[in-house]
């Protein structure tokens, strides 16, 4: 299997096809996909399209069919998490302080601090709470896009699996055999040519360097979302960039990690990130929604749990 | 030119049932097909395996039908035995 690795999103890529030139051919396009991708949706670049987007909050905004897809997307899985997943918390991702890609603020260190949340302030002045993302507008036949004055959306949610989705499906056109991976969002096509299944390995969140379980799944979608990784220090304070949309503040959880396998990878990260926000009390009727995905929680006492689906995806000597 | 004519008419007819004749003995002289039921002893047929039944999946119901997720704590897996071939790692970005 050939495989190609590159840094993208602020994370490791790692692509994978069987065969020989017309995989080699198609890792070279695919990188190329993902990279333009990063530059139409990022929202650190301000000319990116998600960027022109939230600069015309306010007045309707003609999309891409893509991006379009997206909010589509991003719309219903507001709705069917009930707001845990929720792309409208950007105004308080960038109060603390995550205003730049994840490699810059490492790179600066600490971020200044802003104290009270938007939702906290508006509120505190009489104001109304800022606008829901439900309150967004889609002209689907037009391809336009209402936005309420002071709503920004950060598509970090969904956007990378979206994304990891297309390279995916373009792949395949060059090899049947393939995998895409970004920053550990991934889809397998098809099955290894020994008939096995495809290996995934779950990073401790405590020690990446260390395995906590080993995975054999196949054709399909597996998505981990941490607060370990986007994580920084702001004003002597540990934030991470998973926002609890209830509060505006970063989920407080003892849920470190929660890996989801699934058929599709929007469904996958966007469950993933639910999963971590709503934590245990919310885990049951989230997981009655989607009985097709499986999911597996690290906490920070280091325990792994998994419901009840997820041990067919367990390597047998994970039960020694 | 009639003895042309006559000469390939015969020559065709010839060679026609030349290759009639040696296809013929060919066949005639080549094995049998073995009949599988018939060629070997029935006790020799292995017996077809029996799929055993699938196990039903453990989940609890509450009151209203839906069905709800359970935990169960698994230890962390110890080192794969798999062959050496690429390994995806996933921990979140």
């Amino acid at each position: 299997m050939q495989t190609l690795e590159f840094r993208v999103m602020s994370t490791n890529a790692l692509i994978a096809a069987e065969g020989h030139d017309w995989a080699t051919y198609g890792l070279r396009e695919t990188r190329a996909y993902i990279e333009a991708s990063e530059r139409r949706f990022s929202r650190f670049l301000p000319d990116s399209e998600l960027s022109q987007l939230n600069r015309a909050a306010g007045t309707w905004f003609t999309v891409s069919n893509d991006l379009m897809d997206m909010l589509e997307q991003s719309l219903d899985f507001y709705k069917e998490t009930s707001g845990l997943f929720d792309p409208s918390v950007l105004p308080d991702l960038k109060r603390l302080g995550y205003d730049k890609s994840m490699d810059e603020i490492r790179t600066q260190g600490k971020v200044v601090n802003a104290p009270a949340s938007a939702r906290t302030l508006r509120q505190a002045q009489g104001g109304a709470p800022r606008p829901a993302f439900n309150e967004i507008s889609l002209d689907l036949a037009g391809r336009r896009v209402h936005l309420p004055s002071g709503m920004e959306i950060d598509l970090g949610g969904i956007a990378k699996g979206w994304i990891v989705e297309k390279a995916a499906e373009l792949l395949s056109t060059y090899a049947a055999v393939c995998a895409v991976s970004v920053g550990g969002d991934m889809v397998f096509k098809g099955y290894p040519m020994d008939g096995s299944d495809w290996r995934v390995n779950i990073e401790d969140p405590r020690d990446p360097t260390q395995t906590a379980a080993a995975l054999h799944v196949g054709p399909g979608a597996v998505v981990t979302s941490s607060i370990a990784k986007r994580s920084w220090n702001q004003g002597g304070q540990s934030r991470h960039h998973l926002i609890d949309p209830r509060t505006g503040e970063p989920a407080q959880t003892d849920w470190l990690s929660v890996t989801v396998v699934a058929p599709q990878i929007t469904t996958a990260e966007v469950y993933a990130k639910a999963w971590l926000i709503g934590g245990e009390e919310q885990a049951a009727r989230l997981a009655a929604q989607r009985p097709e995905i499986a999911y597996f929680v690290i906490k920070s006492d280091g325990t792994l749990l998994g419901s009840q689906n997820s041990k067919e995806y367990l390597n047998d000597l994970s039960y020694i | 030119m009639k003895l042309l004519k006559f000469g390939m008419r015969f020559w065709i007819t010839l060679t026609s049932v030349f290759s009639f004749l040696v296809g013929w003995a060919m066949l005639a002289h080549a094995p049998k097909p073995v009949q599988a039921a018939a060629a070997q002893p029935s006790s020799s047929v292995a017996p077809l395996p029996t799929l055993a039944p699938l196990q039903p999946l453990n989940f609890s119901s509450n009151g209203g039908g839906v069905q709800q997720q359970q935990f169960s704590i698994v230890q962390p897996s110890a080192p794969s035995f798999f062959s050496p071939r690429q390994v995806f790692n996933t921990g979140g970005s």
